[in-house]
């Protein structure tokens, strides 16, 4: 069940076979496989619950509620980035655009060369990610719902002879209702919250929810459970206390959280690599005035995209706004920006997302385990690449017939044709000049590897210091991916929790793959018929 | 958050929110009741860095105007604001952004204000009500 702590009356203490800590992309599928497996599963989750019903389309309280620190969170350096996460069931599956893209080859080809990840094959993966994927619907974009703002930018970028489509993601008869990022308020999105986490409390997982962990329980120098708070929803303060013993510990609290908390209970740290290798998607964009109204924010708002230089690290995907998120968008106030919001209907949005060549970043503890400081320094190239995302998006623009063209480069906030585009190109980009900057998708902060001195986890998952303590978010992944990473963290989730059927089973982690590729395969196979069942009986029911 | 910044605030509302037509007018409680969430939903860092920033504004506003921001006519308030935004030193830049994200997210939140832009959130929830999708 979800336990809220408004109905808690004092400190709770539990066994459990496995304690997860996070409910997002890797917590969620590994509760929903563990609980079902006949395990008890336990989840601590620092947000709280929502459902579609509490999803109300309005952005300012979807921040405040849904998204960690409302999206005031951070990383340092020059340009300073704004990395908007999510804090609630489902993590930042919930409030994501629900993009479901695969790992391009060329980067699994890097694992296997650079970081010696040979197990995690070709093969096995496509496995994963074909059962990720019927799992939670996932089909490209209906182009009858996907809106006027993303078909005029395609239909231009075709015309203009660059690649594109539609975006695959996991959403069931999606109506565009283009507040993806609020919460779905018709739950057509399969995001944690209404597909992994549902399912897993029916196995008979518990979810403690406003509950956040502290301390992670080493034994010999093996885990065995976790210590942490309940916080009053309504002001963030500690309530009671929370304890769970467990042979198996899984951290799952996403790429900057999940280190934080490593550093701040001193483990895992022999191989120096905690918390380094930060990797992001910084993201461009290029909001346009258009003729004709867009119709905004109907249709669905990530999904098309242009992958013509995908090669070159610039991926363009799709965006769209409600009016107060394009209000604090603006790179001007006052007057011009009333006039501009007055014609909010005509304006049409478009992103981009880079993946980084010659950026670092990193994590370091903070005043808190809740409060880590993150620095990120933006390479030259990948500043270039930034703005020739922009100079593409703005050419789509104005192809697609947009008056002017607004950018968040100072000097260049609004183009009025292709003598300003050219006169961006042309100019040698400061750090310090990209307004507003955000970026999507923090990786790499554990990095997985095959061997423990330049790695945190295994290929497993299990972190090569500590026994029984596994780690299953974004941080894991060793490289920037280019893609939104949801359905790798996903697929990578199942095949930790078969370790950990491993792992509590038969006392070690089973190295033999190709045995656990057909366990993993049946148990596929036995899911799908399951499935089949069911859509049967209910095609009876409904006959 | 202290009565000071409330009141602050409230000045410093019509200033960011030039009226529309057709729209409906800044509303500086509305703007106040959602900047105090939205700043205890927050990290410290930027709350502090917020309310800094009321000072930095003013002080700034003296410095190059001789006056303070709230007694400016307002042509001369807007041009000033507008200055900062488009200011070559992104720190000086960022004054106004940091300060408009709350006024500006406030304003444009509400249900009557967006409905005439053609986001008719009442409308929606009400669709969306009656298309509930099941896994």
């Amino acid at each position: 069940m979800i336990i809220k702590p408004e109905g808690l009356t004092g400190n709770i203490r539990r066994e459990a076979d496995l304690v997860i800590i996070g409910s997002g992309a890797g917590g969620g599928p590994i509760a929903k496989e563990m609980a079902e497996a006949g395990y008890s599963v336990v989840v601590l989750e620092e947000g709280g619950y929502f459902t579609r019903e509490d999803f109300d389309f309005r952005p300012g309280q979807a921040l405040t509620r849904l998204y960690r620190d409302a999206s005031q969170g951070v990383v340092l350096g020059l340009p300073v980035i704004v990395v908007p996460q999510g804090k609630t069931v489902g993590g930042t599956t919930t409030i994501n655009s629900g993009t479901c893209l695969r790992v391009p080859r060329h980067v699994l080809k890097r694992w296997h060369l650079e970081c010696g990840l040979r197990d995690i094959t070709e093969d096995e993966m496509n496995l994963l990610y074909s059962a990720v994927e019927e799992y939670l619907f996932v089909k490209r974009a209906d182009p009858e719902v996907v809106g006027k703002n993303n078909l005029t930018f395609l239909r231009a970028a075709e015309k203009l002879g660059y690649s594109g489509g539609f975006l695959p993601r996991n959403a069931k008869d999606c109506e565009g209702y283009g507040v993806c990022a609020y919460g779905c308020p018709s739950g057509a999105k399969q995001s944690v919250n209404v597909s992994y986490i549902p399912d897993a409390v029916k196995a008979g997982a518990d979810v403690y929810t406003h509950c956040r962990a502290e301390h992670i329980v080493v034994r010999s120098g093996r885990a065995t459970g976790v210590r942490g708070h309940f916080l009053d929803p309504r002001n963030g303060r500690k309530t009671y206390r929370m304890e769970v013993e467990a042979p198996v510990v899984v951290l799952a609290g996403g790429a900057i959280q999940t280190p934080s908390l490593l550093m701040h209970n001193r483990i895992c740290l022999s191989s120096g690599r905690v918390g380094k290798n930060l990797s992001i998607h910084p993201c461009g964009a290029a909001m346009a005035l258009m003729d004709e109204p867009l119709d905004n924010p109907k249709g669905i708002p990530q999904s098309t995209y242009v992958d013509e230089f995908a090669a070159d690290g610039i991926m363009l995907e799709g965006v769209n706004l409600p009016p107060a998120v394009t209000a604090i968008t603006l790179p001007w106030g006052g007057r011009r920006h009333a006039e501009t919001m007055s014609r909010y209907p005509y304006l049409g949005y478009f992103g981009s997302m880079i993946s980084e060549h010659d950026s670092s970043g990193k994590v370091v503890a903070g005043p808190s385990a809740r409060q880590p400081l993150t620095f990120y320094n933006m390479g030259r190239g990948d500043l270039e690449r930034v703005k020739r995302s922009v100079l593409l998006m703005a050419e789509i623009w104005f192809a697609a017939g947009a008056r002017r063209v607004y950018t968040p480069i100072d000097g260049f906030k609004e183009l009025s044709g292709a003598r300003d585009v050219s006169r961006l190109a042309r100019t040698h980009l400061k750090r310090a000049s990209v307004y507003g900057l955000t970026a999507y998708h923090p990786m790499g902060t554990c990095s997985m590897g095959a061997d423990p001195y330049h790695s945190v986890v295994k290929s497993s998952g299990e972190t090569w210091e500590v026994e029984n303590l596994f780690i299953c978010d974004a941080s894991v992944l060793p490289t920037s991916l280019g893609v939104n990473p949801q359905l790798t963290i996903m697929s990578l989730a199942l095949r930790t929790a078969g370790f950990i059927d491993d792992r509590l089973n038969e006392g070690s982690i089973e190295k033999q793959s190709a045995s656990r590729m057909d366990r993993l395969r049946s148990r596929l196979r036995r899911e799908k018929e399951t499935r089949a069942q069911r859509a049967d009986n209910l095609e009876v029911g409904l006959l | 958050m202290r009565d000071y910044f409330i009141r602050r605030l409230r000045r410093l509302t019509p200033i960011f929110i030039e009226p529309v037509d057709g729209l409906p007018p800044a509303d500086p409680d509305d703007v106040v009741e959602f900047s105090r969430e939205f700043l205890q939903a927050g990290t410290p860092a930027f709350r502090i860095i917020f309310y800094a920033m009321m000072f930095v504004l003013q002080a700034l506003c003296f410095a190059t105007r001789g006056k303070s921001l709230f007694s400016l006519p307002p042509d001369e308030a807007d041009e000033f604001i507008q200055s900062l935004y488009s200011h070559r030193i992104s720190a000086l830049s960022a004054i106004p952004t940091i300060l408009g994200t709350p006024i500006y997210m406030a304003h444009y939140n509400r249900d009557d204000m967006q409905a005439p832009l053609g986001f008719d959130i009442l409308a929606l929830r009400e669709d969306a009500a009656k298309r509930g999708v099941e896994r």
